[in-house]
């Protein structure tokens, strides 16, 4: 049983390494090899998911693995999972072997992209289930070569620039989060516990202060501070998300869908394993900023993707909006908003791949994404008529991201409602604003691209084929299912969830 | 007096060695008329000078500290390992040498010669414990270096960097000197061992003395390792130099004063009191201002050689956070550092002297579409760069983090803070060379010569380190923990 979390992490890494033996040009081999490594990982999650105990709240220690790794520093390799990063690891298991499908089409150096493919699931699962924060952090810094990589030599014209932009981004973030955490280390004692995740939560240090050129910080917020901006910048939280577009853009399709539908989640991750568990005062005390910051990523990322000519800048900047409501969940700081915030982070994972990924299919039809070209032309019309199978899969995950009852957007998005709305009343009328913004930018979109006249260039697209319509059948299925019945997602967090509420919830003034 | 003298000089052996095989060489390579062999014998003959010089190293680490000839020189294992390291670095600088189209032929014995010279005077002043072989170990180290830096007879920009480099020395050289003496005035001693007493019973006038004193003194070794403001020397003195000759720059003199530092700040700041506070507040704005003004003027650089220049005195600065904290946390920090450091630098040096062999020259546009021609070279070139940049799991990350431990395990945040943000502005320029190789077509479709086997060896025997010392580093940790407590 321990051993299913090493093989989760290690199994994408193994197949990236066959990868690396495969001869030359046998790209149909490396594509193959590559689905049955994901699939076989996405089977494994599954029989984590079967053997998962609702009733545990916190680590299921059933799967834990501990093994000391560097002993001068107390730092262990230490995997553990609970109700919250299980959804997470489902989502990834789950997006990782859609990509595969989707990349079957990529031809320049396929060995080199799916091995780099494999190596950032390999790190995206490390992030997810460590529970030493020295391996958290290798992992979590660890996912940014691959993705430096899969931007800058499979994107788009201007990708150099993305890809430089999203390395040193995260890369500045992360290293504010470095010094949290050996500060971490040495105001534990920098014993034997002074890396481990569990042992440093429950707000050990509200009284700790800390001299910096004379003025004295309290030791909990200033580091809170710290590892917010650090997570912050992965979500992305406004005004951190300015190297969000330009990855999006320039990424392949794939990477756009493992960059929204799983690295953003990340960044949420940390503050539900990391910054709120760890510093519960400075988090409660810092609740209605982190609810307004929420509250401006839900608007302006709304406003924004209702500029947009580009539809795939129009997707990536809903994700920016959609994060927000995230945040707006954690900042309840409620049962309901907590619950609603990690199960948004999986609908939005879904749905927003599914955009992606649509958007992709498109693309390698038309070669251009424009809604509106520059000098004012339509880019497309009458998809809908044109291409009806993917149509009616648009209309699907466009009315999942927009959050209309009957698909998985909506409960979730209700959820943080509830858990927010008694806290921060207005913030909570003001989002939902952000949520009628977003109906119309989607629709407006919509109406521009698959209604009206058949533009000539479309008439020659031919509608999703066998390959395409089987990867997006897992996501219209989730995005469907979880819309009605949520409950299977919901009982997995819902211990979990509520510990980390209860510990909040004794730091609320 | 004579066994004892015997016995000092079984702890000198290495040194011995290495200065007898400096010896050694020079008559080998008068015997010989031809040029061709004489090289060769000597190529071979420096080699294994060399490796039993690590052997016997290693050996000495066993021993703990000693000091020597009365009290001139400590041997202990913290000046043991820097030796190691430098050692090493003197190997691959000879190999790098060796194969480098920038030391001329006719001139390779006395490369190799000169180097091993230069490595007697470094080592002599990792494990200085008095003033004057401190100064002496200084000067040894230089001399031979003002000759290594214009090696390249005709060039200009050599002849220029040799000049540069003779001012620079000679007047730190002498500010340090001039430091000393008063130095001496004020304590009546040039020694090490025993001074703590004598500091903590001081006035407040001899102090005001001292502290303007140990300033001067700084600069000497600031010289050394090329920290701001004693910089200005290094980029060019780094260009204009023979390839080889600057990877040996980047690693042995920078060490040899790391170590010098570290132990003078151990011997004399230890305990706290206006000196210490004087002392380490300008090592900590010097630590400060190397990071910054490093990591920035290495951005616009278009030459590789000038851009390593400037990163290597950024990762002065860096290991100057080892030094400011006065600990042994520090010290084993900056022995870390140094070990990563060392193999960084040369698999860095390796491919650039490489690259800039078939091109003649080293700007960043010769690195474009290397991935393609290269493939193993380039995927190396991005482990060191990354490495270099402190991304985990590399071991460039892993020196930085012991650093970072040690500089806010005594609660320095704002240096440490510096430490971060400036690595990512390392990681900019450092991205530039991999974006190159990777991202960008060739310049042109000639096909190159290959990369021999034995290149490909090398370069694997220097990058596999970086990897593996990035995730199984413990029993790196043991060592460099061992070595790090300084005792007086």
């Amino acid at each position: 049983m321990s051993g299913l979390l090493n093989w989760i992490l290690w199994l994408p890494l193994i197949t990236a390494l066959i990868l690396l033996f495969t001869p030359k040009g046998k790209d149909n081999l490396v594509r193959w090899i590559s689905l049955v490594g994901t699939f076989l990982t996405f089977l494994l999650t599954i029989v984590l998911y079967m053997k998962f105990d609702t009733t545990v709240p916190g680590m299921q220690p059933a799967f834990n693995v501990s093994v000391p790794w560097i002993e001068s520093f107390h730092i262990f390799y230490k995997l553990g999972v609970d109700g919250i990063s299980m959804p997470m690891i489902l989502l990834t298991s789950l997006l990782f072997f859609i990509c595969i499908l989707s990349s079957w089409t990529i031809t320049k150096s396929t060995k080199g992209y799916f091995a780099l493919l494999l190596m950032l699931e390999a790190s995206v699962f490390g992030v997810f289930l460590s529970l030493d924060f020295f391996l958290f952090y290798v992992f979590w810094e660890v996912m940014l070569i691959p993705m430096f990589f899969l931007i800058g030599i499979w994107g788009g014209e201007n990708k150099e620039y993305a890809a430089v932009k999203f390395f040193l981004y995260t890369f500045f973030g992360s290293i504010l989060m470095l010094v949290g955490i050996i500060a971490l280390y040495y105001v534990s004692g920098a014993t034997t516990n002074s890396f481990d995740i569990l042992h440093l939560q429950g707000g050990k240090w509200i009284n700790e202060t800390i001299s910096i050129f004379g003025h004295n910080f309290s030791f909990a917020n200033l580091f809170f501070v710290f590892m917010f901006i650090g997570f912050a910048i992965k979500v992305p939280v406004f005004p951190f998300h300015t190297w969000l577009p330009h990855a999006h853009v320039q990424a392949p399709t794939a990477v756009s869908v493992i960059l929204a539908g799983v690295l953003l989640k990340m960044g949420t991750y940390g503050f539900l394993r990391i910054s709120f568990p760890i510093f519960p005062q400075a988090a409660v005390s810092f609740s209605t900023c982190i609810a307004w910051l929420g509250l401006i990523n839900v608007i302006y990322g709304a406003l924004c993707a209702m500029a947009q000519t580009d539809v795939k800048k129009l997707i990536a900047y809903s994700s920016v909006s959609h994060m927000g409501f995230v945040m707006l969940g954690l900042a309840a700081m409620t049962v309901q908003g907590t619950n609603g915030a990690v199960l948004q982070m999986f609908n939005h994972g879904t749905s927003t791949a599914m955009m992606f990924l649509l958007v992709g299919i498109l693309y390698e039809r038309s070669h251009h994404r424009w809604i509106v070209r520059p000098d004012g032309s339509r880019g497309f019309g009458g998809l809908y008529t044109q291409l009806p199978k993917f149509s009616i899969v648009f209309i699907i995950g466009m009315f999942a991201s927009m959050g209309l009852p009957g698909l998985s957007g909506f409960i979730s998005e209700a959820l943080i409602f509830l858990g927010i709305f008694q806290k921060f009343t207005t913030i909570t009328v003001l989002a939902v604003v952000g949520l009628l913004i977003g109906a119309a930018y989607l629709l407006w979109m919509f109406k521009r691209m698959f209604f009206g006249d058949v533009i000539e260039e479309c008439k020659s697209y031919t509608d999703m084929n066998a390959r395409e319509i089987f990867y997006m059948i897992p996501l219209c299925v989730a995005v469907i299912v979880f819309g009605i019945w949520p409950s299977p997602i919901l009982n997995i967090m819902k211990a979990s969830v509520g510990k980390l509420v209860s510990l909040l919830a004794g730091f609320e003034a | 007096m004579g066994i004892n003298y015997l016995a000092n000089l079984a702890l000198y052996i290495p040194e011995l060695i290495a200065i007898v095989t400096m010896m050694g060489l020079l008559f080998l390579e008068a015997t010989y008329k031809q040029d061709e062999k004489a090289h060769k014998y000597v190529f071979i003959g420096s080699l294994i000078g060399m490796v039993v010089c690590l052997v016997s190293l290693i050996l000495n680490m066993q021993i703990a500290a000693t000091p020597a000839f009365t009290n001139a020189v400590m041997i202990d294992p913290f000046s043991t390992m820097v030796k190691i390291i430098m050692t090493l670095g003197t190997i691959g600088a000879i190999y790098i040498g060796h194969s480098s189209k920038d030391v001329y032929q006719g001139l390779k014995s006395e490369f190799y010669i000169l180097v091993i010279g230069a490595l007697v005077g470094g080592m002599l002043l990792a494990s200085a414990n008095n003033m004057l072989t401190l100064y002496l170990g200084v000067e040894t180290l230089s001399i031979i270096s003002y000759v290594l830096a214009s090696f390249k007879k005709n060039d200009d920009r050599s002849a220029e960097s040799g000049l540069k480099y003779v001012l620079y020395g000679g007047i730190s050289a002498g500010i340090m000197l001039f430091g000393m003496s008063h130095i001496y005035g004020v304590l009546g001693t040039i020694q090490f061992t025993g001074v703590l007493p004598k500091l903590a019973s001081l006035s407040s006038m001899e102090i005001a003395i001292l502290m303007p004193a140990f300033l001067l003194f700084f600069a000497g070794l600031g010289y050394k390792i090329a920290c701001v403001p004693f910089h200005m020397w290094s980029p060019d003195v780094y260009e204009g130099a023979p390839l080889p000759v600057t990877a040996f720059f980047a690693i042995v003199p920078k060490l040899a004063g790391m170590a010098a530092l570290v132990r003078v700040s151990m011997v004399f700041f230890s305990n706290e009191g206006m000196l210490q506070y004087g002392w380490l507040g300008t090592l900590q704005v010097v630590a400060a201002l190397t990071m910054i003004v490093g990591n920035v003027a290495a951005i616009n650089q278009r030459s590789v050689k000038r851009m390593l220049a400037y990163s290597s005195i950024g990762h002065a600065g860096v290991m100057l956070l080892g030094v400011v904290v006065v600990d042994a946390i520090g010290a084993r920090a900056i022995l870390f550092y140094g070990v990563t450091y060392l193999f960084m630098t040369l698999g860095a040096f390796y491919i650039t002297s490489f690259v800039s062999d078939k091109y003649d020259n080293d700007h960043f546009d010769r690195f474009s579409g290397l991935l393609k021609r290269y493939p193993l070279m380039s995927i190396m070139m991005c482990i060191v760069m990354f490495s270099l940049a402190g991304v985990p799991p590399l071991a460039g990350f892993v020196a930085k983090f012991n650093i970072l431990t040690a500089a806010i395990n005594k609660q320095f945040y704002t240096l440490a803070v510096i430490a971060g943000v400036t690595s990512v502005i390392s990681l900019y320029y450092y991205l530039k060379i991999v974006r190159l190789m990777v991202f960008k077509e060739a310049e042109s479709d000639e096909k190159i010569e290959g990369f021999g086997f034995l290149n490909q060896l090398i370069i694997i025997g220097v990058t596999v380190p970086v990897v593996f010392l990035g995730i199984f580093w413990e029993k790196l940790m043991i060592i460099v923990n061992g070595a790090s407590i300084l005792t007086q």
